[in-house]
């Protein structure tokens, strides 16, 4: 609370918006914008980004940016990153243009093909530089789209997690479970354009909306700290009798929540509630009782609620938060192998191992510059990177440093960040699983003296709520 | 009025006894006279666990049938129920001898013995073996093979065992009143005859009757019983639930349950309550509603998800096309529909006995399904072999004649 006012109490703060702009890199990103601009955003300005002029000339956003004239001639990438990136290179000064004056930017990109590959890392890189806070929505493709697909969307989600201050993570297949079996293809790719547009618009409304109790960056950030972990996001709306349930069930039914399940393992849980004039406190702490079930008791669950007169009779919960996937953690360990194989060897290797010239991580340069430009803007997310920064003082900048595409070196830099942050919850839900053992003897009532019913190693005479371990008072 | 119409059905449960009365009519239809019950103690989990006091029980339950429908009762028809009712399907063959085409009464007799000879635990007993379809040469879904040509005479049954002496023990304990007992029969069974039409039994149908100790099942298939068998959890877990949870005394938990309890959650306001009203004068206990509903809807959510899993052990479940149909005492909890429905993502239904003349306020509960199921189990049974009462006495006398 005392943190909210200190970094809210700003003049600009009751009048004016924050500046949030929402840019769609790729023609899958264009098309989570267009998806996001018809479900109607007053709130930031939507930029597209394409190589593909054909693509972009068909995009709704209001301001669009054509990437490599030169070197594409308009024309699409064809899958090849490589060439997206030369793309956004040769328009880097087009992007500085149009993503200038932001405090927060929304990267949307489906990862796999060339242009979102190649150039979104661009554009995360340029946001960070120009002192906003990224946010990447990416897609990971369809399995069925083949191994190599898949093996440049994680080389761009890894690039990714490196500059964005948080990346949320669709992955098609999950998205394609939502879909029935029947339906078109080209409603199960409009799946994952919806789910990132509800993404995208339920955390612009989470900042720009007048809270009672506000969110604010620093909350958001912690919500989504741990990087390279998996990102959980749930967004429910309703406007039947029972809205607050319903809306809860809706947020917890979305393909990243895993029904609410993995909201267990989580740390930090940001949780907003916004509804119109009517919603009423018992609505709020009905669901928040029922969000409690989900959560384990020392979860820290930041809660915001929002009174917004266009809501009308609606009621919309939206849920945030992250966890260090034990999938990111098995990948960090099996990874020093392949780091030699993998580094274009010996000034790659000199850079890693000697103090001065340090890893060119091309980060550093907007951190510094953000930390000093953006006063109001949350200590959270600074904090967590210190310890790269410990590890490999920093350097004498290039400052050009667009120029070093430098995928090659996420590993020697990302492995202290991930480790630290992915421990933690490692140990916590070992813990988790040793509650479910119940050692103290369980009275058995009036079946004391009758035949059990063990089923499946159950005894079903015990009531229910004990064994499951759910507090009923 | 002769007695040989008259049928009795008998159900010893956990929470009561209930005997229904019932008479055939000549043009088929059933005519419920009375419906006597009692309190049940002795019982727990569909079995008796003490024989004296249930027997009263049962004494009780019968006095108050005869005096409610006018009749004597001699006979009746037994339900049983409990965890150790099991069930399997199995396939019975004959080969028709070279010199003989037509498949008889004989046949079929075989075909069915046949099917019963499989190996099942050395304490159990056959309760049922309903046949789902015979086959003759190959040829599929046969429904009545006498008469017809072939050489080889196949049949599905469905076979429902329990253990003997559990079986045994309700029987004496019935015929120590002394009643005479007619027949026995599977809970699950007799109250499928009542709820399901025979449409929706070609449909595709799961029965789950949830008693007081005992929830029980049977899946129909294409008309025919594919699945069946008996879960040991019931209303007195949801009681015991409750009572241990709020910790309230039984009495007070079951009236609580049958009087407030519903398992729909989040569906009452915060810190709503209901007060307990202490006829002894004591200042009544406030009890949170949500609290009340939670449990009751964790052990049914529970006892739903047990009973998909065993279901689901065969694919039957698939071919249900009507739906779920909850009976039993238990159904009567609010919101028990749409739990079961949202559990088995098939449509649910809360029913009682249908199509019945007579008594219909006593016919629609569906705490007496089952006993209005035994008769309706009989009439069908007394179609098959007609007038067996009549037979006997028939038979007697022409021996003493002779």
């Amino acid at each position: 609370m005392i943190q909210l006012s200190k970094n809210y109490s700003l003049p600009e703060r009751q009048e004016e918006p924050i500046p949030i702009k929402v840019v769609g890199v790729g023609s899958a990103g264009s098309n989570a914008l267009d998806r996001v601009l018809l479900d109607g955003m007053d709130k930031a300005d939507l930029i597209a980004i394409n190589t593909d002029v054909q693509s972009l000339a068909s995009s709704v956003a209001a301001r669009k940016v054509q990437l490599g004239r030169s070197s594409t001639h308009g024309l699409g990438t064809g899958g090849d990153p490589e060439l997206g990136y030369q793309a956004a290179i040769e328009s880097a000064d087009e992007i500085r243009q149009a993503i200038a004056g932001a405090r927060m930017i929304f990267i949307c990109a489906g990862l796999g093909g060339g242009t979102g590959s190649g150039a979104a890392p661009i554009v995360a890189q340029l946001a960070r530089e120009a002192g906003s806070l990224v946010i990447a929505f990416a897609t990971l493709p369809f399995s069925f789209e083949g191994k190599r697909r898949a093996a440049q969307a994680q080389d761009a989600l890894s690039r990714l997690n490196e500059i964005a201050n948080a990346v949320i993570c669709f992955e098609n297949d999950r998205m394609g479970d939502m879909v029935a079996p029947k339906a078109g293809i080209h409603q199960a790719f409009g799946i994952a354009d919806m789910t990132i547009s509800q993404s995208v618009r339920s955390i612009v409304n989470l900042i720009q909306r007048p809270g009672l109790i506000r969110i604010g960056f620093d909350d958001l950030f912690a919500a989504l700290r741990s990087q390279n972990g998996r990102c959980l996001f749930g967004f429910g709306e309703s406007d039947t009798d029972n809205r607050a349930h319903d809306a809860l069930t809706q947020a917890l039914k979305n393909p990243l929540m895993d029904k609410g399940r993995m909201l267990s393992e989580a740390a930090h849980v940001l949780v907003q509630v916004a509804g119109g004039p009517g919603m009423t406190l018992s609505e709020v702490e009905i669901l928040m009782r029922e969000l409690g079930r989900h959560v384990r008791d020392h979860t820290q669950i930041v809660f915001g609620t929002a009174v917004d007169g266009k809501m009308g009779n609606r009621l919309s919960v939206t849920i945030i938060s992250s966890l260090a996937s034990e999938d990111s953690i098995a990948a960090q360990d099996t990874s020093p192998p392949p780091e030699p194989f993998l580094a274009p060897p010996p000034a790659i290797l000199e850079q890693v191992e000697e103090p001065p010239p340090a890893p060119p991580t091309i980060d550093i340069v907007p951190e510094t510059e953000s930390a000093a430009s953006l006063e109001p803007a949350p200590d959270d997310w600074i904090a967590v990177e210190p310890p790269v920064a410990a590890e490999a003082p920093p350097p004498p900048v290039p400052a050009p440093s667009i120029k070093k595409p430098a995928p090659r070196l996420i590993p020697p830099k990302k492995k202290p960040v991930v480790e630290k942050e992915a421990k933690p919850p490692k140990e916590k839900s070992v813990q988790a699983k040793q509650e479910v053992l119940q050692f103290e003897p369980v009275t058995r009532g009036r079946f004391e003296k009758s035949e059990p019913t063990i089923v499946e190693g159950q005894d079903l005479d015990i009531p229910t709520f004990l064994r499951k371990n759910i507090r009923v008072k | 009025m002769s007695n040989s119409d008259l049928i009795v059905g008998l159900e010893i449960g956990t929470s009561k006894i209930c005997v229904v009365v019932g008479e055939t009519r000549p043009d088929g239809t059933l005519r419920i006279l009375g419906v006597g019950q009692a309190p049940s103690r002795g019982v727990r989990k569909g079995e008796i666990v003490d024989f004296e006091t249930a027997m009263k029980c049962v004494h009780e339950a019968v006095v108050d049938a005869e005096q409610k429908s006018d009749v004597m009762i001699r006979s009746v028809y037994v339900a049983v129920a409990g965890g150790h009712i099991q069930s399997f399907n199995n396939r019975g063959c004959v080969i028709l001898p070279e010199e003989r085409d037509e498949i008889d009464d004989q046949d079929v007799e075989d075909v069915k013995i046949n099917a019963r000879e499989v190996s099942i635990p050395a304490q159990n007993a056959f309760l049922h073996s309903i046949i789902q379809h015979y086959h003759v040469d190959l040829q599929d879904g046969v429904l009545n093979p006498v008469g017809m040509l072939g050489g080889k005479l196949e049949a599905d049954f469905h076979i429902i065992h329990g253990v003997r002496t559990r079986i045994q023990n309700t029987i004496r304990c019935v015929k120590e009143l002394p009643l005479e007992v007619e027949d026995v029969v599977f809970s699950a069974l007799a109250s499928a005859q009542v709820v399901l039409t025979q449409h929706q039994k070609n449909l595709g149908a799961l029965v789950v009757d949830i008693g007081g100790g005992t929830t029980d099942y049977i899946l129909y298939v294409d008309g025919a019983v594919k699945q069946s068998g008996a879960l040991a959890i019931g209303g007195d877990h949801m009681t015991n639930d409750i009572s241990m949870g709020l910790r309230i005394p039984m009495a007070r938990a079951e009236k609580l349950k049958t009087e407030e309890g519903s398992c729909v959650l989040g569906n009452c306001l915060p810190g709503e309550t209901i007060l307990l009203k202490d006829d002894s004068g004591f200042a009544g206990k406030e009890i949170e509603r949500e609290t009340l509903n939670t449990i009751i809807h964790l052990r049914l959510r529970e006892t739903f998800e047990l009973l998909k899993r065993t279901v689901e052990e065969e694919p039957f479940i698939n071919y249900v096309g009507a739906g779920i149909f909850i009976t039993g005492g238990c159904s009567l909890v609010n919101g028990i529909d749409h739990l079961a429905g949202e559990i088995f993502e098939m449509p649910a239904h809360v029913t009682h006995a249908q199509t019945l003349s007579g008594l219909t306020s006593a016919v629609e509960n569906p705490q007496f399904s089952t006993a209005i199921g035994l008769l309706r189990y009989a009439q069908a049974v007394q179609v098959d072999r007609p007038r067996r009462g009549i037979t006997r006495i028939f038979g007697r006398f022409f021996s003493g004649m002779r």
